[in-house]
Parts: C-alpha cells; sequence; structure tokens
C-alpha cells in the first residue's frame, strides 16, 4: 500500500514538478541525475522521518522538512493569495515570500549555469584526447577522480580549476539557506478559503443549521460541576495538587459516561464505513507541524518532552493525518476513512475567563475523530457527510444545537472551510463547542507528502512518459470531532438533569450502560 | 472527607511524632509553638503541593518534600535494615542515614537550646532595667538570633541531606519472600496448561499483521521505535478488555477511576518512582514539573495525599483506567519484540487504601482477583512470588502473573500485585485516624481522637491491554489465522467469537 518517495529519480522529480510546476522540464535536462538528487530531496518532505533514520529520535535533533508549497500557484494568484491573507487576518508577509521565491528561482538558475559548465567539462574529458587537450580541461574542470595527473600541473592551473568545482559548492549552499528562509515564510501563508466561507470574525460565522430546542425545567438549574460534585463523578481538587489546575480525575458513573460514549461514537462511526484505530499520542515534532500546529514558542497549545524531540498530541488529527505520510496512495484506496480513540493534551496557555469552567476547557480528555484521506475532487462532498454523521449522532442524544459555517478570521491555518457544533448548555446558559469539522484539502497533504496515483494518465501527454502512471497528485484531507467527550459529558449532564439531581441517560447510549436509564446519587 | 495537615499544629505536631517519635515530647514543651512550625512543616510533606501553591507549577519549580521516615525505628532496627538493604540488592547506604540521622538530632538539640537562651533573654527584656543593661541584652539577644538563623540553615540542609540518603532505603520485606535474584522468585499457583496447536504456531506480530490489526513501521516514523497503532479489530479488542475488566473489578467493589496522565514530578516521587537521571522510566514534560504517568498508581496513590482519613471510610479501594507512558530507557532484546514492551499502553490497574493490619488480607485478595479475571479467559499461567532482589522499593512484598505466549514461546508478564505497606503513604501523607482512642493515654490528651497512622497501599494490575491482546492473540489462534474470542469478551465486542481476516 506504501511505496516511499524515495525509491527513484522519477518519484523525486514529480513530486518536484507539483511544488515547483515552472522547472521541471529544465530539471529533467540536466545530464547529471546525481548531482540533481539534494536538491530535489530539499524540495521535498525531508527524509528525517523515513523509517531509516528513525534514529535521529534519540539525538533530540530537530528535523528539517519542505512543504511542497505551489509557488509558481502563488505567484500566478498573487491578488487571490492576498486578499485570503487579509481576510483570514494572517499577518504572513507574501511580498516577501514572493521575494525570497525570485531569489531561489534566480540562484537556481545559476546554480544550473555553473553546474552545466562543469558538466560539460566533463563530458568532453570522456572522449580520446591529446594528453595537452586533456590537462587544458583538468585546469577547467578540476576532475577529482585525475588525481595521477592532477599531480602533474604546476599550483596556479590547479586553483583555477578548483574554483569552478568551489563556487558550485558554495552556490549550492546559499541556495539550500534560501530555500529553508522560504520555506519558513511560506509555511506561514494559509490555505485558501471556500468561496461560501463568511469574511470577517468570529460574529460573522453564518448558523447554517438549528436542531431542537432548549429543554424546560420547572424547577432551578444547575450546571455540571454542580451536578457532578453531587453525584461524585469529577474531582478537580485533588487533580489540582497531584497534577495541577484544569485537571480531573473522572470518577464512579461519569468513567462508565465516557465509555459508553466512546463505545457508542465508534461503533457509530464505524456503522458508516470508518476504519477504528487507536494511535501514538507521543509523536515527532515535524509530524506536528506540518499538520499545520505549531509545537513551540510562547503561546503553544503542545506539551513538549524533555530532551527528545517529541510531542503530546492535542488531537488524533496528528497522528492520523501522519498515517500515509510520504507515501503514494492508489487511487482505488480512497477514500480512506478513519475514526480514532485517543486521549488528548492541551496546555491552553491564555485561556481564561469563565468559559473555561469544570470541564469546558482542560488540558486532558478522551476524544474520538474522524479523518478522512480522499481525492480533491470529492473533499466537498465528504466535508458535508463528516458534519452530517455529527448531525445525526448528536441528534440522536436528542442535544439541542446549531451548525455554523465559521467565518474566516477563526479558520486555522490548515482550513479551507470549517463547520463547528456548539450544543446548548443548560447550566453554563449559552451554546458552547463540541464538535469541528474542516477541510483542509491540500494544506497538510503537501506537509506531510500524501499524493495518490491516479488510475488514468492524463489524456493529453504530449511529452515523453517513460511511464504510463499517471502523475501523482496530493490527496485532500478532512477531520471532525465525532465525540470530545468532556464536552459530551457537560451537555448530557445539564441537559439531562432531573429535578432531584439524578441524569437521565440518553436512549443510544442505555446499551452501553449496561442498559441503565438514569445516574443517580449513591445509596 | 479530606482533612488538610496544615489545620493547626496538633496535627503537623503527631505527624512528627510518627516521623520522629523520640523528639515528640520536648517539642511539645518547648514555649514558643509559633516557632516550632517552620521546622514540622519542614519535617512533613512539603506545602508546595497543597492546593494554595498550585501555581507553582508553571513556574518549574521542584517541589521539595519531605518524607515522614521513622528514623529512630531505622536506629532500632538497624541489623534488620541493613540486611533487608542487602537482601533487595540496594544501594542504600545506611551508616551515612545514620550518620546524618545523629547529626541532625545533635544540631536539633543545639537548635533548641539556643532558642531557649534567645527566648529567655527576649524575656528579660520586658521588666525594668538600666539602659546599659537594656543595651547589652539586645546585642546578646540580636548574636543569639544571628547565631540560630545560621544553626536553622543548617539544619535545613542536614535535613535535605538526610532526606536525600534516607529515602533511597527500600521498604522491608515479607518474612516469606525468598531470598535473591529473579531465579529465586517461587511459583506460588500453576493454573491451566499449555494449549496444543496441530498446526505451526504463529507470534502475535505475525498473527496481527494478517489480520491488519497493528501498525508499527508507520508509528516508528510518526512517533519513533516502539510506538504503534492499533487497528480495525485490534481496537475493539482493547476496548472490550478495558470494558469487562471494568465491570468485572467494579463487581468486587471497586470504585472506577479515570486519571490525570500528567502529574507533578514531586507525586511520582513519592510514589517511590525515579522521574530524573540518565535511566528514567519517566517522559518529562519541557518547562514544566510534570510527568507523564508510567502507570496509574501515581494518580491513584495521589488522590489521598496529604489528608486524614476516617477509619470507616476504609478500605477505598479503586479501578482506574488509563494510559501509560514509558521510555524503556535500556529495554532490549526479543522480549522487546512487538507489542511486548512499548512506549505507551493502555492498563487497568487496582488499588486499595487500608489499615496497616488488613493489608496482607487485601493483598490475596488482589491476587485473586488477577487469577479469577485470567481463569475465565482461559490462560495457562503461574503466580510467582518475587524474589527480594527483584522487588521495587516500595514493595514489602510482590505478587507477579506470567502467563503463557505460545507465539513467543515463553511465559510472560502480564500483571503484578504489590503490598507497598506505609512506603508510599509516608511519602504521599496519608493517614487515617482509628475510631478508637488507644487504650493507655495517660498524657495529657487534648481530644478524644486517636493519632492518625499511615494508611498501607497495594496496587496490582488488573488488565494490561498489550499483553493481554498478545494472550488472546497467541493462544486462541486458528488454523486459518483466525482468532477464537473467549466467552467473557463477547459480549463486549458485539457478541462477535472471532476475529478474522477482512474480506
Amino acid at each position: 500500500m506504501k511505496m516511499g518517495c524515495l525509491n527513484g529519480t522519477t518519484i523525486s522529480l514529480s513530486c518536484l514538478k507539483l511544488a515547483f510546476p515552472s522547472y521541471p522540464s529544465s530539471f529533467q535536462n540536466l545530464p547529471f541525475r546525481r548531482t540533481i538528487k539534494p536538491l530535489s530531496a530539499a524540495v521535498q518532505t525531508s527524509p528525517a522521518t523515513s523509517p531509516s533514520t528513525t534514529k535521529v529520535e534519540d539525538q533530540g535533533a530537530r528535523s528539517h522538512w519542505k512543504a511542497a508549497i505551489d509557488f509558481k500557484w502563488i505567484k500566478d494568484n498573487k491578488e487571490a493569495v492576498a486578499a485570503n491573507i487579509r481576510n483570514r487576518n494572517s499577518d504572513v508577509d507574501l511580498e516577501l515570500v514572493l521575494q525570497l521565491y525570485d531569489q531561489f528561482f534566480n540562484l537556481q538558475k545559476e546554480v544550473e549555469r555553473v553546474r552545466g559548465e562543469r558538466n560539460a567539462v566533463a563530458n568532453k574529458m570522456k572522449g580520446k584526447m591529446e594528453q595537452f587537450e586533456r590537462q587544458r580541461l583538468i585546469e577547467e574542470g578540476a576532475l577529482g577522480t585525475q588525481l595521477p595527473l592532477l599531480c602533474l600541473l604546476d599550483t596556479r592551473v590547479l586553483h583555477a580549476g578548483k574554483n569552478l568545482k568551489e563556487g558550485l559548492i558554495a552556490l549550492e549552499e546559499d541556495l539550500l539557506k534560501l530555500n529553508d528562509k522560504l520555506q519558513l515564510e511560506a509555511q506561514r501563508i494559509p490555505n485558501m478559503t471556500h468561496p461560501h466561507v463568511p469574511i470577517g470574525g468570529e460574529d460573522s460565522s453564518m448558523t447554517t443549521k438549528l436542531v431542537g430546542s432548549a429543554p424546560e425545567f420547572s424547577f432551578p438549574v444547575k450546571d455540571h460541576l454542580e451536578l457532578g460534585k453531587e453525584l461524585c463523578l469529577f474531582d478537580f481538587d485533588t487533580a489540582a495538587e497531584v497534577s495541577g489546575s484544569k485537571f480531573y480525575y473522572l470518577k464512579n458513573d461519569a468513567v462508565l459516561l465516557e465509555m459508553a460514549l466512546v463505545n457508542w461514537t465508534l461503533s457509530e462511526v464505524m456503522k458508516r464505513g470508518f476504519t477504528p484505530l487507536t494511535t501514538p499520542e507521543l509523536v515527532r515534532s515535524s509530524i506536528v507541524e506540518k499538520c499545520g500546529f505549531q509545537p513551540r514558542g510562547n503561546n503553544t497549545q503542545v506539551y513538549s518532552i524533555e530532551d527528545s524531540d517529541q510531542c503530546l498530541i492535542g488531537t488524533a488529527e496528528i497522528p492520523v493525518g501522519g498515517l500515509h505520510m510520504d507515501s503514494i496512495l492508489a487511487e482505488t484506496l480512497l477514500p480512506l476513512k478513519y475514526v480514532a480513540f485517543s486521549h488528548c493534551f492541551r496546555t491552553e496557555a491564555g485561556a481564561a475567563g469563565s468559559a473555561t469552567r469544570g470541564l469546558y476547557r482542560v488540558h486532558q480528555f478522551s476524544k474520538v475523530e474522524m479523518f478522512i484521506f480522499c481525492r480533491s475532487e470529492d473533499s466537498e462532498h465528504y466535508h458535508e457527510e463528516l458534519i452530517k454523521i455529527e448531525e445525526d449522532m448528536f441528534s440522536s442524544l436528542g442535544l439541542h444545537f446549531k451548525i455554523l459555517d465559521m467565518a474566516s478570521e477563526d479558520l486555522g491555518a490548515p482550513a479551507y472551510r470549517k463547520f463547528d457544533v456548539e450544543a446548548w448548555m443548560p447550566g453554563l446558559e449559552r451554546f458552547g463547542e463540541i464538535s469541528s469539522a474542516s477541510n483542509c484539502t491540500d494544506y497538510q497533504s503537501r506537509r506531510l507528502g500524501i499524493r495518490y496515483r491516479p488510475l488514468e494518465a492524463p489524456v493529453a501527454s504530449p511529452r515523453k512518459s517513460k511511464s504510463n502512471l499517471a502523475p501523482p497528485q496530493f490527496v485532500h484531507t478532512l477531520n471532525a470531532t465525532a465525540c470530545a467527550v468532556p464536552r459530551m459529558i457537560i451537555c448530557l449532564l445539564e441537559n439531562y438533569q432531573q429535578e432531584d439531581g439524578s441524569i437521565l441517560i440518553p436512549e443510544p447510549l442505555r446499551p452501553f450502560m449496561g442498559g441503565r436509564s438514569v445516574i443517580s446519587r449513591k445509596s
């Protein structure tokens, strides 16, 4: 199922084609494949994450990876990209990116020119020629393999010849550095935005659907903290001593409720053809970055492991996104639909206020996450499917909720479009986010190096086609919360509270709680 | 339910009494209770872990805690403690501990003497006197005060040093524990027999590959070696194991929990694990004092930290589900193949807080629960009374269960039940107040309350998921590569009886 990106020059070059559409023809005409390799490797995903080099893990080395960003497209669509950057309230410097790109482009040409000169000299050397001519060429090309002959030359000639090679090495180094700089800036460019997405801040988000109605209570309503306290469901105080604030123990029926929610959610989503997974919860920081999260910096949401390059995942989206990293999938395998259960860890740096009470914003929680890899033309369809699954599940639990088409400024960099579900929380007296479904189009796949090979070759391919294979395309990725357990516990406790402080269990969960229909005070 | 240790001097002093039995009377006779406070606080669990100072978390401060070690008892039982240290192959330096303790004891006396002098001077100052006499007293008081501050600092430093050395002393050992290395461990029980196969047996890695149950290769790229994804029916098998185990153990009266998986490193230390150092098994969080738990034993042990429980609440029995994280530094070899030794796994853990006189009884109960569960899954296993050198520092006695793994062609550890007596509770500060006051208490009894005692703690694996998956796959493999699901798990896998190849 998995094809390494590093199997041969063909794949490296075709990868390059997608990243730098304007280069491939000149690249393919270059005589020495081997000299291209370091460059093509630099342009695509770094091999630091390939199995052969997993040992870097222990050295704590930061892997240096490259996103396959389509600079040509960005240049050709400069106005649209600039408008998108403004709409998303991003602080990325597009002018700088384009400047760096031009510099890179020109330096690239220069490198090719010098390399061509050197190769031309090397080619001439291969033919039979007079000893004198041969020596003259060596002076020009300084071929390292001709050591015995070089010994005959005086130092002045040797230096002149070396210059060409040294010049090339210096140029290539500059090119790598420039590419690093270009990547650093360009990786900050957010994904483009779906034309229907409302432009603006949080208030501009558009409610696309409202389901159910708020339950009415004939008694004073309690919030989940009060209900949980009476029913001995949580322990925040001890967790604050043992771990820190915003940690918690779940106790008694809350544990069973969590298990029921996870079991029910997995079984519902599996019915719809998703493959269940559990995932590593420690991942290399490069994977976190490639998924569009920032594992470092002052306000990072990511816990990092000391003396290691590993982080705790904030969502299973990260390890599931990494599942097909650096691979080319057969088109017949798509769509790949996964449903993953994991614990999630977030520093919640900077979060404060009443919205963070109780279980609403916590450092650790259980979550069931859906993830789809699909062909680019199918991603909008699957985005609708994901939000429909969420809607069906929350409806069947009898929740009152709305679906929002999130405004441009509220989208994370990877999202092309994001639907949030906000459910009514009677105790907190407001709607609160319980899930989110994002279409990331090719933003993550260009970083993770996930492509597929279309079955049919492109109709018009007048140029030399070495094989019958169509060139690989980047997949689209989508992710969506199936069940964020603590938020769901808030909803269930607050919406299904009874006058006596007990909690009615919604029908669908009962088979997963041993047939019980109520959570009540321990006798 | 919870009574803070810091409520008043009474509790602080009684705590002290347990820690330093020889001091209590002299302490209680000292005139100024307030001046004792800093000392008594230093002798017991540091308040750094109390709710009032939870903000230290963000400053990455290492909390400086003290174990309530019974030095008097150690001194009085020097030979037994020394023999125990030898038997457990511990490198604790008992002579150094006793030396430091004597220093501490003497310095303590000196501090008390100087403090007494200063108080005497202060008292004298209250009366009328010549200006010159007053000046002399002021000067004397000042000198005494400066000397006292220096002495008290020395005392704190000495106490730190004493704690550092003394905390390395392992728990005492149950008299029935076999003395020696791993080979001396004694089989207590052998259950069932190895299944016989009429076809070539596969190991769990091969079975899992054919059934698309794991992905180690991708996890190696995404996370590192010894990480894995569970896929397809392996996910359902994990859920079934966890659900079944929780329901079985809850039937026995255990309270279910999920726990924080990040905890302060001080809590890890208090449970007897080493969160720092070269060969630590513990993942630490960067720029923080938090660690990932290697077992739910840690957060569950912390559940009643720094508290005095009512005797009527005991025993407290918990069953906790958590993910566990271990660096497995230094682990290598064939025993680490596949799911056997991994960096992250799901585990259901039992934990009991009880009165000292009951811990042996509950240790038997815990191993019985494990045996019952593994029997009902039809596993072939043996229960071992682990030899002294194989016990971790906190354990007084440890029973391991090793199950037959036909693919690996050996017995492999699937669970462990330890009685830690008061080793952890003396570090975590978990005591209970006996309902009845001691019969003979001739001295002044300020209250009718009996003095608090340290509880005993016990922990035992109910289900370490990956090891159990190894057992189930390898023992229940069929000729066609499918896996029979044992009866008890079927209701938790939608009634299914077999895991087979996907069509």
